[in-house]
């Protein structure tokens, strides 16, 4: 009776999950979807707790409502700039309990085993479960548990190091210890050994030893990493937590838990994959860090950069009919967000046609820029993908290019041996006039030079981007 | 520094470079600003108007060419000016430096530096500092207005008590900025006005400005502007036998023509030829730009207007930026202004001559004792390039081949996934056991649904996406709530880690993508 009606609450909670992430597909049901996934989670836990969850459950109740409150805290505190490192914080929270529990699991498995047949009749829980699993079973639980402990692990110092590279705590920089890729593969053999010692042991040795080594797999793989490839890797850890979960489900026995790890997992997968499709690489040549050397010998920047000042920028807004602003993680980085939007409110009010475009891995989290525009209260209608707005440039009299710089290299279409060639870029040299707003004259984040820079429409407008539109704000008529 | 500007010695020159506007501009970059006496009369400015801006007004031109560094002036210098220069000297003037060799030679000798306004080149940069345009703009205008002055007619059509007005019709010969600017001013009166050019890429530019394009039934691949520096190149004799015949099936039917047609260091091409004079209508007028060059019709004399046998008034006055002396000089005056800003980049009132910016580099002809002329090519491209040809069109049956193509390409890929997934499947399912299986459906399922719904999410809502995955998949909470009732203290002590962590996420999560959805707004 209790495990029925915890079924049927699982089914219920699953269908929420499901609306509640189908809700996103758009702004205003979005809102509605966020409360199905509340909801679902609440049932989920009364369920668990009433049903298959035995005893201790006022301890448990008070652990949850003590997370609840850090929890609570740190979402009401956090900048939206620090968005990318909260949630690389969440993932690694995931991926540690997914460990524990697969501890836990593991742990149960020795104990239960050790019963008596008569005592096994009595227990309650997850031990329940366990004690009627026969030989092979218990093999199946084995691989899963060891697969979900391995993910999970991966996550774990996988999103602390990605948390430490966004929050600006490690240097943001690709690095690798002597031996590269080799101590990677080295640890994964290692892991794999142990998949195969634990299975025919069922000690804990291998179990603890594989977990050590996932860990610095974790550790190792996102340390190669730089930081602009962060949305790839933030996409992919939430990937993994959502897989962890799955895993840990199948060992538990529990559909609810698969069904969300599947969820969650999939969500992950496709998020990475429409970040590395907006580069142009592929998933792995991500993973495994770095731009390789270029093909060929590129194409020579010729030109200079001319520098403009404000009244020059201004000058130009007043006259032109439109603009259309490019975000980048500079924007981000000097907190500008609000300076552009008071702008973009001032020109707007002028009936100026102001738009924004959004290249799909500007900033370090996937969607980054859409939400600090939203912070500063800047209309969604008017917050354009790439796809939508590409096509517009050339109707455009002023396009502003805020703290970006590969996302609108032109290169990527020019010259065939850049090492960004054949990513899709916002074509925004062919604005009638473009403006650059950026700190000084180095190069992006692929360390190649920028041809846009050089252009006969294009003027740099240096310093810090918070600075500049302020003074820009005073002189927009 | 000191910036003068002298009077302009030549005859019905009224022109002057340096206005009251234009001296309060040179002033904020530090420069200190001369003017000969009378030097603005003619175009309207008065000594007076130049003392208020704070510009200095020096008796004599021996004087002003001694005090001032830097001398700008309209007309190309004379011998006699020529000598006032000194080797610390700059000189801004129209130069004709192709046709001015004793010019230069001058120049060159006294080690002065002189910037010609027509070398400046056409790239967008300079647009603002390039002369000719500016009184080529003119030039288009008051052609238009001289050839109205002398046509007896309206240009626009009406209908009135006293009878019915037709329209006048102008053709304008060459569509360069004197060619557009006069091709606006009659549209604008309301002419009807055909334009030609033999850059066909300006035809857009053309009818932009209200005018027809009168198209040439000719196929030759013409030589594209752009690669001329927005000139137009010398065109091929049958080329030129086209043109000529469809000018000679237009003459008779137009009013008013106006030729622009220049070529660059080029004698102007004949493109109104005898006959088509003898063709128009008594009244029509011709307003010829090009005779300074000898002229597009061969009976324009320059600097007069003659009326032919059959009626037709031919003008070839060089001087029209002159005759609008205030516009042209407030124009003018802006150029050189610019051109100061270019040369002075930290605005402390010297002279920064540098010779590798392009714009600079390639209107100096004599610098530091050196001809500089000819400068060498710019590096950028100039405006309008021909359009390049678009990718063929596919037929229909092309189409539906590459559709089916598509298609059997994707189906096979599908069967070959689903096959081996399938097989894969059916390996497991022999050794797993039915337990597992039964999980296994579900998360198939599960991973299946997953795909459908995030492929829908908006691209915007990327972060709530994360956040909110992040929140649910803290469910694993349900696992160490299952586990927590274990006898085991380890078990216990981990299992309550692991809901205290959950508990974080979920509350974190949860409440954070609220916070990100909440902001979302609509206009």
């Amino acid at each position: 009776m209790e495990f029925g009606f915890t079924t049927a609450a699982y089914v219920v909670a699953a269908v929420l999950f499901i609306l509640s992430l189908g809700g996103l597909s758009n702004q205003e049901s979005a809102k509605r979807a966020v409360w199905y996934g509340i909801v679902g989670m609440g049932l989920a836990v009364f369920a668990t707790l009433v049903g298959p969850g035995a005893g201790l459950w006022l301890l448990s109740l008070i652990l949850i409502a003590a997370g609840g409150v850090i929890g609570v805290y740190v979402a009401k505190r956090v900048q939206m700039t620090e968005m990318p490192q909260l949630v690389a914080a969440m993932h690694s929270l995931v991926g540690l309990a997914a460990v524990f529990v697969g501890f836990n699991a593991h742990f149960e498995m020795g104990r239960v085993l050790a019963m008596e047949p008569e005592a096994r009749k009595a227990l309650e829980g997850f031990a329940a479960v366990l004690a009627k699993k026969n030989g092979a079973e218990l093999a199946i639980l084995k691989v899963e548990l060891f697969l979900g402990i391995f993910i999970g692990a991966i996550t774990f110092t996988g999103s602390v190091v990605a948390f430490g590279k966004l929050a600006g705590k490690v240097t943001s920089a690709a690095t690798k210890l002597p031996g590269g890729h080799m101590l990677n593969l080295a640890a994964a053999i290692v892991s794999l050994l142990c998949l195969v010692w634990y299975f025919n042991t069922g000690g804990f040795l291998p179990l603890f030893l594989m977990t050590l080594a996932a860990l610095f797999i974790g550790y190792h793989l996102i340390m190669g990493i730089g930081g602009a490839d962060m949305p790839v890797v933030v996409s992919m850890l939430n990937s993994y937590s959502g897989w962890a979960a799955a895993a840990i489900g199948f060992s538990l026995g529990n559909d609810l838990l698969i069904v969300v790890g599947a969820l969650v997992g999939s969500s992950g997968a496709i998020l990475s994959y429409i970040m590395c499709k907006a580069m142009n690489r592929h998933f792995v040549s991500v993973i495994l860090g770095g731009f390789g050397g270029p093909a060929g010998e590129q194409m020579a920047v010729e030109g200079e950069q001319i520098a403009i000042d404000a009244e020059g920028v201004a000058q130009a807004l007043n006259e032109a009919d439109s603009v259309i602003l490019i975000p980048g993680y500079g924007m981000a980085v000097a907190q500008a967000q609000n300076a552009v939007s008071d702008l973009v409110r001032k020109l707007r009010g002028q009936g100026k046609n102001v738009r924004f475009a959004i290249h799909p891995v500007a900033g370090r989290l996937p969607g980054h820029m859409n939400v600090l525009l939203a912070e500063a209260k800047v209309p969604y209608d008017i917050v354009m993908e790439m796809d939508e707005i590409n096509e517009d440039f050339p109707e455009t009299d002023v396009a502003i290019v805020i703290g970006s710089n590969d996302i609108v290299n032109p290169a990527a279409q020019d010259d065939p041996n850049s090492p960004i060639a054949g990513m899709p870029v916002l074509e925004c040299w062919k604005a009638k006039q473009v403006f650059v707003c950026k700190r000084g004259q180095g190069t992006g984040y692929s360390g190649i030079e920028n041809p846009l820079f050089f252009k006969d429409n294009t003027r740099m407008f240096y310093g810090d981007a918070r600075e500049s539109l302020d003074k820009l704000l005073g002189l927009v008529d | 520094m000191k910036i003068g500007t002298p009077r302009e010695i030549l005859n019905g020159e009224n022109r002057v470079a340096m206005t009251p506007d234009s001296a309060t501009q040179l002033q904020k970059l530090g420069y200190e600003c001369l003017v000969e006496t009378g030097a603005g009369a003619k175009a309207g400015f008065s000594d007076d108007l130049y003392r208020e801006a704070g510009v200095t007004v020096v008796d004599s031109a021996e004087a002003l060419w001694g005090t001032a560094d830097i001398i700008a002036k309209v007309r190309i210098p004379t011998t006699e000016e020529l000598d006032y220069l000194t080797e610390d000297k700059t000189l801004i003037s129209f130069f004709n430096p192709a046709g001015n060799e004793e010019g230069m030679e001058a120049a060159k000798a006294k080690g002065a530096s002189v910037i010609a306004m027509e070398m400046v080149p056409r790239i967008s940069r300079a647009q603002k500092m390039d002369a000719l345009s500016s009184m080529a703009n003119i030039a288009g205008y008051r052609a238009v207005i001289e050839a109205g002055n002398n046509f007896g007619r309206f240009f626009t059509g009406q209908v009135t008590a006293a009878g019915k007005v037709p329209p006048a019709k102008v053709l304008v010969v060459g569509a360069g900025v004197a060619g557009l600017a006069a091709i606006g001013t009659s549209t604008s009166l309301g002419a009807i006005t055909y334009a030609f050019d033999v850059r066909p890429e300006v035809a857009e530019q053309v009818e932009s400005m209200g005018a027809e394009f009168v198209y040439l039934d000719f196929e030759e691949e013409q030589a594209d502007g752009a690669a001329t520096g927005g000139y137009a190149a010398v065109s091929s004799p049958e080329f030129r036998e086209a043109q000529l015949a469809k000018f000679r099936e237009l003459a008779p039917e137009m009013d008013i023509v106006i030729t622009t047609a220049l070529i660059p260091n080029r004698e102007a091409p004949e493109l109104w030829t005898e006959d088509m004079v003898k063709s128009m209508k008594p009244g029509s007028v011709i307003v010829d730009l090009a005779a300074e060059k000898g002229g597009n019709c061969k009976l324009t004399v320059a600097d007069e207007k003659v009326v032919t046998d059959n009626g037709v008034t031919i003008i070839g006055y060089t001087d029209f930026p002159s005759r609008m002396a205030t516009q042209s000089s407030t124009l003018y005056a802006t150029n050189i202004r610019h051109m100061l800003t270019d040369l002075t980049p930290d605005k402390d009132g010297t002279v920064n001559h540098n010779m590798d910016d392009d714009v600079i580099r390639g209107a100096t002809v004599t610098h530091k004792g050196e001809i500089t002329f000819p400068p060498p090519p710019p590096k950028v491209q100039a405006i309008a390039a021909q359009k390049k040809e678009k990718p063929k069109e596919l037929t229909v049956e092309e189409k539906k081949a590459q559709e089916v193509a598509a298609f059997k390409a994707q189906t096979k890929r599908q069967f070959t996934l689903l096959g081996v997934g399938g097989v894969l499947m059916l390996l497991v399912g022999l050794v797993a056991p039915a337990s597992f299986m039964q999980h296994f459906i579900v998360f198939v399922l599960a991973v299946f649904v997953g795909f459908q719904v995030i492929w829908g999410v908006a691209h915007s809502l990327h972060t709530p996406l994360m956040a909110i995955t992040n929140a649910i998949s803290s469910i694993i909470i349900l696992g160490a709530l299952m586990q927590i009732g274990s006898g085991s203290w380890l078990v216990i002590l981990l299992a309550a880690l692991s809901i205290f962590m959950a508990g974080i996420n979920i509350f974190g999560g949860f409440l954070v993508t609220r916070r990100m959805l909440a902001m979302f707004q609509k206009s």
